[in-house]
């Protein structure tokens, strides 16, 4: 294999592994969460959020779960901020994956 | 005591005229979440009522804006056709109504909501005088509900101020919704609703009581479409046949 293509082929494969490990999720628990119907603002606002790319809603579980492509860049304090302001009440907020932090309680 | 029975009809179109004004999840009582359909979104809907009088089309456009997350202001305006049993067809501009919203309670817990707020309702005799009523109206009211992802209860108690020598009005809603498939975002949902809406005219105290069932297909986060019937099970001045309507909801920002 030609030098060149080689390193092409390295930097690719260390792009793919970065951005793998930087990808992660946030799950949080929001109460209020009673209708889909209702549900819009929540996405609008939580999609404000830098890095976020995807959210899922659980409504029988109460729980938001955010794929970030890095949760450094966003503050426990930022999403809080978001759901209040939706109109929802949020508790517990785990990070998971690379940056991962603990469980913590309102 | 002998009744004014223009006042009568007079004042019950003015509650119609309001109370339709309230379409929401659910379909004729109000809510209290100041949420998405219900916020930031635009709604119209056809509303046809047949009395004994004739037949009134009123086709309202409804845009709330939420200020913040706990008030919302919004203005109605209905555009009217009327079509008397022995008299010509009118149609025209219906009054102007301004209304704002303010949560004064909010309760949640997993997958469950408790909300109430107070209502401020404000109609101007902006309307053509053949197809409004010559009279402003203010409306105080207290909108509570209980909605969890397996039903919601809702209810409505309000005061109407009409001047122009009308009577005023206390009115009364509730209602139960319950949605046929499971809740999921972003929804596809077909909820069904029963609901009793009620007006009392005082002075010369006659009362109108609808029993409204209703259904309602979501199918998308930002459009809904909705339909229902009203028929009066308590009419005192049997008049009212029944009232059918048909709505759209839609959010575009």
């Amino acid at each position: 294999m030609k030098p060149v293509i080689k390193m092409i082929l390295i930097i690719f494969l260390l792009g793919i592994s970065s951005t793998l490990a930087q990808s992660s999720e946030v799950k949080v628990r929001v109460d209020g969460l009673s209708c889909p119907f209702c549900a819009y603002g929540l996405e609008k606002k939580l999609n404000d959020l830098d890095g976020v790319e995807s959210i899922n809603i659980d409504f029988e579980e109460g729980l938001v779960v955010l794929q970030v492509t890095n949760s450094e860049n966003i503050s426990e304090e930022e999403i809080r901020t978001k759901i209040e302001k939706a109109g929802f009440t949020p508790r517990e907020i785990v990070f998971s994956g690379k940056n991962e932090k603990p469980d913590k309680d309102d | 005591m002998l009744i004014n029975f223009k006042l009568v009809s007079i004042s019950l179109l003015l509650f119609v005229s309001i109370n339709l004004y309230a379409q929401g999840p659910p379909i004729f009582t109000d809510s209290p979440l100041l949420l998405g359909l219900e916020g930031g979104g635009i709604r119209t809907f056809g509303k046809y009522i047949s009395t004994e009088s004739g037949q009134t089309y009123i086709q309202p456009l409804v845009v709330p804006y939420n200020v913040t997350t706990d008030f919302q202001i919004g203005g109605i305006q209905p555009y009217v056709f009327r079509s008397p049993n022995n008299d010509e067809s009118q149609s025209g501009f219906g009054n102007f109504t301004l209304f704002g919203k303010y949560s004064i309670i909010q309760i949640d817990g997993r997958a469950k909501t408790f909300r109430a707020l107070l209502k401020y309702t404000q109609t101007f005799t902006t309307g053509a005088s053949n197809v409004s009523v010559n009279a402003n109206a203010s409306q105080f009211s207290i909108i509570t509900g209980y909605v969890t992802i397996n039903y919601g209860i809702y209810g409505t108690v309000g005061y109407t101020f009409v001047s122009s020598d009308l009577p005023d009005n206390l009115i009364y809603s509730f209602a139960f919704g319950y949605p046929l498939l499971p809740q999921k975002y972003p929804p596809f949902q077909l909820n069904l609703f029963l609901e009793l809406n009620g007006t009392h005219t005082l002075e010369v105290n006659k009362h109108l009581l609808f029993v409204s069932p209703g259904l309602q297909l979501m199918t998308s986060s930002t459009f809904l479409i909705e339909t229902g019937v009203q028929i009066p099970v308590v009419d005192d001045r049997n008049t009212t046949k029944f009232a059918y309507t048909l709505g759209i909801r839609f959010l575009f920002f």
